[in-house]
């Protein structure tokens, strides 16, 4: 065994085996099939979706196949238009009229916070480091209903407060937990030359940090939106105004509303309804990739 | 600088003030609230004190037994088939390859989606009677199947919805194999291992803090699902997909039972509390360190 | 008080139970070029750190030019720093690396220009004034980091390991720019290293720093001649001095005799504070001994076998059995060119006497060898 992976590295000259080679080609082929494999049936419905949108109702039915054979834009076109009294316009602007600053506030605190745990010792820290370890394993349902009456009480069912004022106080544990590791890979010499260059720590926070951590603070952007995009569970049950909306519960209503035949529609819809997340992903994967990782591979 | 402790409770002051307003508060309300037989559209001064009156319903329940045994099948199957599935696949893209940056963006993408509406309404569509599923199963000369309409197969479609989006996991995984010196393998190799023993004395061990992660985070994010049976089944048929969170939704924001809904919240709490106590505790005896870093943790 | 003096008065600092700086006291003159040396974990980044700013102290003061600043912040101390990872902002160019300081001090733009400028043409580093240090060589690097020190005009400049992250040659080339810096700008400069060399060659003044204490304070040449006890003397040279356990065996007016393994050695005497009977330690440099002397009364010859040969080419370290001297061990003995030895072979050495350090059984040096005597190589 350890001989054909000796004879396999480039760093031994030696007789070429025939064996070996075979192996390895074997070996790569094989490794190819399961990769594109698993890849076709993991985008597979994806792709089909995509395809249903631009097909007529019939088609969908009859065939497996991807490509229209009598491509049309009426599911699309109906798709915007989502069956119910807004269209998806009003829905988009909708989404984005929380996400925003629910992105933005969770960035902002994620950082403050994030800077606090990694860089200062104060009395104290593990246990609170520990309590926000705690909020990312705790279930969020146990705290679904008292938050909803708390959110009750100041009469701000129906608004889009709920959804995103508590990101201003770092509530997402992970984001915070994500910095953190990341602040943690770097030693603090930048952050001190700036202290002799006369920043006091905001200034330091500013000047030196965040422009160190932009990829972390980009990841925990681009996370904070996908998952706002997706949420579902408290748009459901802060916001009781169709107009007030966002795509989530939309595309939830019109389905609903839409008779069960016209599939072209619903499809058309899913995939308007996922191009945003779509297009962000594509324009920052790495970033998504990186910040994954560093919440987990480097603790 | 860094050892004024004002300044280091400045920074992470907005945390503490949420961690009281936003976690601890409602966290003690949900306590206090299974005692009650508080209805959701009354004013909260009308909760009255009721005991353990939710926890003996909860006891007698055959439809909270029901929840609790779909939700572990449902966690049980899910989070193994999940990490392995992921582990694999990291193990088949950490090789010289050209196109693994494809390859991991293509798998990475339904964990992105996933979680979606959109993507649960795909679902719906796709294991339809008439749906992609059937279709593929005809046309390799199968029987079509009525997944949604079956009890054992609905739960099925939801449990591959979770599968479908391991790419989260695997990047992970990916990052963790990529992290392991090569030369830990080559002075295996010298020293005469083969690729199986290399893999469970050098690769295993190593991995499994990032195992670890994973797993905790699967368990915890298995045991919270909502979007997939909610909009997929809506929890049928025969409630044969009515997961715990569903079921706490349901009972608070359908029937108005919150006093019994905060019970059923606590319970799910006390389930994951467990596991994650079990993982944490456990992890001493499996999780492999490094001596370098031992500090952490 | 003048511009540029430092003086630490009892200075200590702990990190919680552990005493890192147990009381230091030291003057540093305006121009003088200070160097802390000491093994790792001396204190001697930590000492540093306290004259930066960057550690408080917990107990004892700090003047810099005349003024208590043992609380003051440290952008307001008249120090700057070079940092052993340079600790340049890597989104930042040259230029807003150097200037950095004074912008936020609010200098107006045009002014931050001309200083900046004025530094770059002392550090040559004017066509590198746009890029970004990633651009940069790990010399030009580290050039930046002086340049950015220079800027602010400190009265006193400090150095945390600036050149542990260059390669060899590189390092000695710095060492020389370093020097000829401080010359050009006659300020004064506290420098941390562990290398003997750095410390050495730019030193106007070494302390020895041991566990959180100054062992010696001293111009470079006098540590190495007048070592004040035994960790300096191993500290300071290299190879290490060799040591010998001994013991007094009787004084005279002008000589000592220690009786060590095999053999009694009569050094000359400089004080009378060894009695008869106390144990002592002698101390010889590996390159105070030498081969083919004449005979002669004040040099002492040792038989030895040769066990181990290192050539370096232009010296020769030959590790020695010597019966004579100790029981058990090697005497190192560092010998000019490239020495002709065998292993295996016997060999004659002589010492000169008055090379010899004699220290007491606490360690201290008692005497010292005499200074007229040229140091040969």
């Amino acid at each position: 065994m350890s001989a054909t992976d000796f004879s396999a590295t480039p760093a031994t000259p030696a007789t070429p085996r025939r064996d070996v080679a075979w192996m390895g080609r074997f070996n790569a082929s094989l490794r190819y099939g399961v990769l594109l494999l698993v890849g076709l049936i993991m985008l597979y419905p994806l792709l089909w979706m995509v395809a249903a949108s631009f097909k007529p109702n019939h088609e969908i039915f009859g065939s497996i196949g991807l490509w229209p054979q009598e491509p049309t834009l009426d599911g699309v076109i109906s798709g915007w238009r989502t069956g119910t009294e807004y269209s998806f316009a009003t829905y988009l602007f909708n989404t984005f009229a929380f996400i925003i600053p629910k992105v933005v506030l969770t960035v902002i605190s994620s950082v403050l916070v994030a800077y606090g745990f990694a860089r200062f010792n104060m009395p104290g820290k593990r246990i609170w480091f520990a309590a926000m370890i705690g909020t990312i394993l705790l279930p969020k349902s146990v705290l679904l209903i008292p938050q909803y009456l708390m959110f009750r009480e100041l009469g701000w069912l129906d608004t889009y407060l709920p959804l995103y004022v508590p990101c201003a106080f770092a509530t997402e544990g992970f984001f915070v937990f994500m910095i953190v590791q990341f602040l943690r890979g770097f030693p603090p010499d930048m952050e001190e030359a700036a202290v002799i260059d006369g920043c006091n720590s905001l200034q330091v926070l500013w000047h030196v940090v965040v422009p160190v951590i932009m990829p972390a603070v980009i990841s925990v952007a681009l996370f904070q939106f996908m998952w706002s995009m997706n949420d579902f569970l408290y748009p459901l049950i802060y916001l009781s105004s169709v107009e007030k909306y966002p795509v989530a519960l939309a595309l939830k209503m019109a389905i609903d509303v839409t008779e069960a035949t016209a599939w072209n529609q619903v499809l058309a819809m899913s995939t308007i309804a996922l191009v945003p997340s779509l297009v962000v992903f594509f324009l920052a994967q790495r970033y998504f990739v990186d910040g994954i990782t560093s919440g987990s591979v480097k603790g | 600088m860094y050892e004024n402790k004002t300044t280091g409770y400045l920074y992470i002051a907005p945390f503490l003030l949420g961690l009281a307003t936003f976690t601890l508060f409602p966290f003690l309300s949900s306590f206090l609230l299974s005692f009650s037989d508080y209805q959701l559209q009354d004013p909260v001064a009308q909760a009255n004190f009721t005991g353990l009156t939710n926890y003996r319903e909860m006891a007698a329940d055959a439809t909270f037994h029901n929840s609790l045994w779909v939700t572990f099948l449902y966690v049980f199957v899910t989070v193994p088939l999940k990490l392995a599935f992921a582990l694999f696949i990291a193990f088949v893209l950490n090789f010289k390859l050209r196109g693994i940056g494809f390859f991991r963006t293509a798998y990475y993408v339904p964990s992105i989606l996933g979680g979606s509406v959109a993507i649960a309404v795909l679902w719906r569509y796709v294991f339809a009677g008439d749906g992609l599923i059937n279709q593929v199963s005809i046309w390799l000369g199968g029987e079509p199947l009525n997944w949604l309409g079956e009890p054992g197969y609905a739960l099925f479609t939801i449990v591959l919805l979770r599968l479908w989006q391991f790419g989260s996991a695997m990047v992970v995984f990916l990052a963790g194999l990529q992290n392991i010196p090569t030369d830990l393998y080559e002075a295996a190799t010298i020293d005469g291992a083969s690729k199986w023993r290399i893999f469970f004395t050098i690769t295993l061990p190593l991995l499994t803090p990032v195992i670890f992660f994973n797993f905790i985070m699967q368990i915890v994010q298995a045991f919270q699902e909502f979007n997939g049976p909610y909009i997929i089944t809506g929890g049928g048929p025969l409630k044969s997909t009515y997961l715990l969170p569903l079921m706490i939704y349901e009972e608070a924001f359908k029937y108005f039972n919150v006093g019994y809904a905060s019970a059923l919240s606590w319970a799910l709490f006390v389930i994951i509390a467990i596991f994650t106590v079990i993982a944490f505790t456990s992890a001493k005896y499996w999780v492999f360190y490094g001596s370098e870093r031992g500090d952490k943790k | 008080m003048a511009r540029g003096e430092v003086q630490l008065r009892g200075i200590t600092k702990s990190f919680g139970a552990v005493d890192v700086i147990k009381g230091v006291d030291l003057n540093i003159a305006p121009g003088e070029l200070v160097v802390f040396v000491g093994p790792s974990g001396c204190g001697k980044s930590t000492l540093l750190r306290l004259i930066s700013g960057l550690e408080m102290p917990t107990g004892g003061s700090l003047h810099i030019g005349g003024r208590d600043v043992t609380l003051t912040h440290p952008a307001k101390r008249g120090i700057a720093m070079v940092f052993q990872s340079y600790a340049l902002y890597p989104h930042m160019s040259v230029a807003e690396n150097m200037g950095f300081g004074l912008k936020i001090a609010g200098v107006p733009k045009a002014e931050i220009q001309a200083k900046v400028a004025a530094a770059a043409e002392i550090l040559q580093l004017t066509h590198l004034l746009d890029r970004k240090p990633r651009a940069l060589s790990g010399g030009q690097r580290q050039r930046v980091a002086i340049g950015r020190c220079i800027v602010r005009q400190p009265e006193v400049f400090l150095f945390d390991e600036p050149l542990s992250n260059l390669d060899a040659a590189l390092r000695g080339q710095m060492r020389v720019e370093i020097a000829r810096l401080h010359a050009k700008l006659d300020a004064t400069m506290v420098y941390v290293t562990h290398d003997q060399v750095e410390a050495m060659t730019l030193a106007s003044k070494i302390v020895v720093l041991n566990a959180g204490k100054i062992e010696q304070i001293g111009a470079p040449i006098e540590l190495y001649r007048n070592p004040a006890n035994l960790f300096v003397a191993g500290f300071i040279g290299s190879p290490s001095m060799n040591f010998m356990k001994g013991k007094v065996v009787a004084t005279d007016e002008a000589h000592v005799a220690v009786r060590l393994a095999a053999g009694t050695l009569r050094l000359p005497r400089r004080n009378a504070a060894t009695a008869p009977g106390s144990s002592v330690t002698v101390g010889i440099r590996p390159e105070h001994f030498s081969i083919g002397e004449p005979d002669s009364d004040d040099i002492a010859f040792f038989e030895g076998e040769v066990e181990l040969v290192e050539r370096l080419g232009g010296e020769t370290l030959a590790h020695l059995r010597v019966p004579a001297l100790a029981e058990e061990g090697l005497t190192i003995v560092k010998l000019t060119g490239d020495a002709p030895l065998r292993i295996g072979s016997r060999l004659r050495i002589g010492v000169r006497l008055s090379h010899a350090h004699l220290f007491d059984a606490d360690g201290r040096a008692v005497g010292t060898p005499s200074a007229k005597i040229a140091v040969a190589a």
